[in-house]
């Protein structure tokens, strides 16, 4: 039982309502969509969600435990992973030290004695988390890359890499934010394809803050449109895409025939 | 009543001084990005060139106040800009704090230079006599001269910067550098004016001031730096008007502290360090996006290709080499050189405190000092009061610098960047006058006893204590580097958002490095105390922090062996110029290692261990090469942290 819930969520900048009164879930399973046109305060939501931000109102749980106090390491500790729509990569770092780092700070508690003083115990651990950022990097298809420093990969693998760094802290939910935007329109069939394993294969849930539409439309299960803040509809793909209010939404009022698919395009 | 409007109106005088200079930082900052922590220093030299155009060249005071303040200043100001801040303009906010403390150690060697230091006083640029207000206060003429030049170049800045040409550009480039390019705004020759004008504010700070108070190079610098960077902190650096109402308050809580405020002891120290404690709370209390606008400027520095990870074996042989060098060196040299080079460790050890901070998790602390001192006078209460053995009162002492560490750390997690630095450098001015110049605290002028642990007592054996812990503290810092703590830290310096979304607990590793650091710089402390054999006040001035870092950075901040370097280069800088042919040396030390530094950063941020290995490098490729060894692969280059 470890859905993730955020319920009548209101986030407030000064006089600013950002977020209002939106409620979303993800099911243990889930492959959940956030869809929305820009400044709909996707973003703001997530980080609730993640615990960057404190929301005015409104309560975030997973499983039965209320976690809307919970600081963002203590949440990821419970298994919250994310990514981020400006790359957030350990830069200076090698690929492998980025997976390595996720997969230590998960895996195994810090002896501060072991690790300045390199006795064995540090050799250990140090192996066995190691070999977890290892199954990663050959299940991502990241081998060549091991020893790159982050900042010197392409946009396309520095996503992959981000994604396995959260998948290196175990996450049973992962919230992506736009992982596809710096891609092309290959990579990013690649990258749904690599978030369907995720899902499926790995069996961790998934909520995506996403504004390729043929992308959310093509993986995700079930979809939310924010917009202005508020929760307008929610429903499978289809459902959405017949959506008035959806409609209305992305193109203005009586829109065409076009579907939402194109409206970012 | 008389009194209090007499107190009033020197507070308003002085402050409106303040104030000017504080106009001409935040306006340097504004538009070049670059906050000076020499502006003290700067104005401290051109002060001396005042009163040297006066008593050396009879030079009427107007006339060389104006030749100061109108010529020689802005050039200065424009020299340092085109010379230094454009090479690292784009590097982060840290490279410029540390290469404006190279300036401050450069200025301060050159005031030693050519004046050797010496205070004087400096005559006025107005007339003597008093002035009777209405309700019989009595108020110099002096004061009304000071007030009148201060307001009118504040509000001649004001009147520029709204209603000409340039004002124009200057406002545009304070609000957005890059666009303000595109515009056809030569941005360089903006930050270039900024500068020429900054100091020229600094230089007629000097002339203004210097007549009320005593031109000392001990004295005037620290007093400014507080006082100015104070002022500019009241509107967090960021508006001119804040800055000068920041100056004007600050010189009249200062007016009436000592006007009201005599008794002696703890009080009368609290009012020395009033703008420290102002800083403090100021950025404390920041508003957030204040506090963190140092986000992201870590020291990250492109590092050459030129430098790769060098194998393990190569390292450890390297530095199994090095350390038995140094150890043989008490059999073979003489007293003084066996002295010098413990001298130059017990710093390599300071400075490994630093690397461990700034190098390896891209934090700043120009306080330093604090820690070295507390632990220093820690040790030596331990043994005076609590009759410690000094084995144990070392480390008693060491311990005691933690907790302190571990608060900065602490507030690290809020502050960042620039403000952490202001925030050190307050912490370590505060630690001075309110607990190292106590008497209590420091035994006074002679400060106390610390003798060398037991066995220890000859230069010898004591050089081997400190070669001890120096390859302790070496091998915990490379430990730290290669081991998770190190990656974490890292990862941190790169992104903190990315570390607390794995899960990992920020604060925690701030307060666990901090700590760490203050450890291991109390240590250093403890060890410089027992080289003299008394800890006293004058081993821990803020200054030294200041230097510190230059020579660190100098050396090469990013890895253990620049501390090394760096250490043992002062330490035998020291020394050579001990002999009677160098002692020119003594006195251009600190114009020497803040040009370093300020040059080293500027065109290799990496330090000289980065060109020894370089030289050692091509020395090995050279062998390689003659030998005609069929091997097609280079050789490994030893090589930095990357």
């Amino acid at each position: 039982m470890n859905d993730l819930l955020a319920e009548n969520i209101t986030i407030k900048f000064g006089g600013l309502t950002a977020v209002d009164g939106a409620t979303i879930e993800v099911p243990e399973d889930g492959f959940v969509g956030l869809i929305g046109p820009n400044g709909a305060g996707k973003t703001t939501l997530f980080n609730a969600i993640n615990g960057f931000l404190l929301p005015t109102a409104g309560r975030v749980s997973f499983g039965d435990r209320d976690i809307t106090h919970m600081r963002p390491s203590e949440r990821a500790r419970l298994g919250i992973g994310r990514t981020f729509q400006k790359l957030e990569l350990f830069v200076r770092v090698s690929v492998f030290d980025n997976l390595l780092i996720a997969a230590e700070s998960a895996e195994s508690r810090l002896d501060i004695v072991s690790d300045l003083l390199s006795l064995p115990r540090r050799h250990r651990e140090e192996a066995r988390c190691s070999r977890i950022a290892e199954e990663l990097l050959n299940m991502l298809d990241l081998g060549w890359a091991r020893d790159r420093r982050a900042a010197d990969l392409p946009v396309g693998h520095a996503r992959i890499v981000e994604l396995g760094r959260a998948l290196c802290i175990n996450p049973k939910v992962l919230l992506l934010d736009e992982p596809s935007s710096g891609l092309d329109s290959d990579e990013t069939a690649r990258f749904g394809q690599l978030l369907r394993r995720v899902n499926e294969e790995m069996g961790i849930a998934i909520l995506l803050v996403e504004h390729d539409m043929d992308l959310v439309m093509d993986v995700c299960k079930q979809l939310y449109v924010l917009d202005f803040g508020r929760m307008i509809a929610s429903g499978t793909a289809a459902e959405i895409a017949k959506d008035p209010a959806v409609r209305s939404a992305y193109l203005g009022e009586e829109g065409d025939e076009a579907a939402p698919a194109s409206a970012e395009r | 009543m008389q009194v209090f409007i007499r107190t009033l109106i020197l507070g308003i005088v002085s402050g409106s001084v303040y104030a000017l200079a504080s106009v001409g930082l935040v306006l340097t900052y504004k538009t070049s990005g670059v906050l000076n922590f020499g502006y003290g220093s700067i104005a401290l030299f051109t002060s001396y060139i005042h009163w040297s155009l006066i008593q050396g060249w009879h030079l009427p005071v107007w006339l060389s106040a104006v030749i100061v303040v109108g010529v020689i200043a802005p050039l200065i100001g424009a020299f340092l800009d085109t010379s230094v801040f454009r090479g690292i303009e784009g590097q982060p906010q840290i490279i410029s704090v540390i290469a404006t403390v190279g300036i401050f150690v450069l200025f301060e060697g050159l005031v030693y230079l050519f004046w050797n230091g010496t205070s004087h006083r400096v005559p006025s640029l107005f007339p003597a006599g008093v002035v009777h207000l209405p309700g019989g206060t009595i108020i110099g003429k002096d004061q009304f001269g000071i007030l009148a030049v201060a307001v009118v170049a504040a509000l001649g800045l004001g009147a520029m910067l709204r209603y000409t040409r340039i004002g124009v550009s200057f406002r545009a480039v304070v609000s957005n550098r890059q666009v303000a390019g595109l515009m056809a705004i030569n941005s360089g020759f903006i930050s270039g004016l900024s500068w020429a004008l900054g100091i020229a504010f600094a230089a007629l700070m000097g002339v203004l001031l210097t007549p009320q108070t005593l031109l000392d190079p001990l004295y005037l610098p620290p007093f400014i730096i507080a006082f100015v960077l104070g002022a500019a902190v009241v509107g967090y650096m960021r508006s001119l008007p804040l800055a000068w109402v920041g100056g004007i308050l600050i010189g009249i809580a200062q007016s009436f502290f000592i006007q009201y405020v005599r008794s002696q002891g703890f009080i009368s120290k609290v009012s020395d360090s009033i703008p420290f404690i102002l800083i403090t709370l100021a950025v404390l209390f920041a508003p957030r996006a204040i506090r963190q606008s140092g986000i992201g400027a870590s020291f990250v520095v492109r590092t050459r290709e030129t430098v790769r990870a060098a194998s393990k074996n190569a390292r450890f042989s390297v530095a199994v080499a090095s350390f038995g060098f140094l150890a043989l060196i008490p059999m073979w040299a003489t007293g003084s050189w066996t002295y010098a080079v413990f001298y130059g460790m017990t710093l390599s050890i300071v400075f490994l405190s630093l690397v461990v901070l700034t190098g390896y998790s891209g934090q700043i602390s120009l306080g330093h000092t604090a820690f070295m001192g507390i632990a220093a006078f820690g040790a030596a209460h331990a043994v005076r009061d609590a009759h410690m053995p000094m084995w144990v009162a070392m480390f008693v002492g060491a311990l005691a610098a933690v907790p302190a560490g571990n608060l900065i750390g602490f507030i690290a997690v809020r502050v960042h960047g620039l403000y952490l630095a202001l925030m050190t450098l307050a912490f370590a001015f505060l630690a001075d006058s309110l607990f190292f110049q106590s008497a209590s605290i420091s035994g006074g002028e002679g400060g106390i006893a610390v003798a060398r642990p037991a066995g220890f007592g000859s230069d010898k054996a004591f050089f081997y204590l400190v070669l001890g812990f120096l390859i302790l503290f070496s091998l915990i810092a490379v430990n730290l580097r290669t081991g998770r703590t190190g990656r974490v830290l890292a990862g941190m310096r790169d992104s903190e958002t990315a570390s607390r979304s794995l899960g990992i607990p920020v604060t925690k590793y701030k307060v666990l490095i901090f700590g760490l650091s203050a450890f291991i710089a109390g240590m250093g402390g403890v060890l410089f105390a027992m080289i003299l054999e008394t800890a006293t006040s004058r081993t821990f001035i803020p200054f030294y922090a200041l230097f510190y870092v230059a020579v660190a950075v100098l050396g090469g901040i990013f890895d253990v062996g620049g501390a090394i370097v760096g250490g043992l280069l002062f330490g035998i800088y020291g020394k050579l110029s001990s002999y009677t042919p160098l002692s020119f040396l003594n006195r251009i030390q600190f114009i020497l290692f803040g040009l370093g530094a300020t040059v080293a950063l500027a065109r290799n941020p990496e330090g000289l261990i980065a060109e020894l290995r370089r030289g050692g490098a091509a020395i090995t490729r050279l062998f390689a090469r003659k030998s005609r060894s069929t091997r097609s692969s280079p050789v490994p280059v030893a090589g930095g942290q990357e």
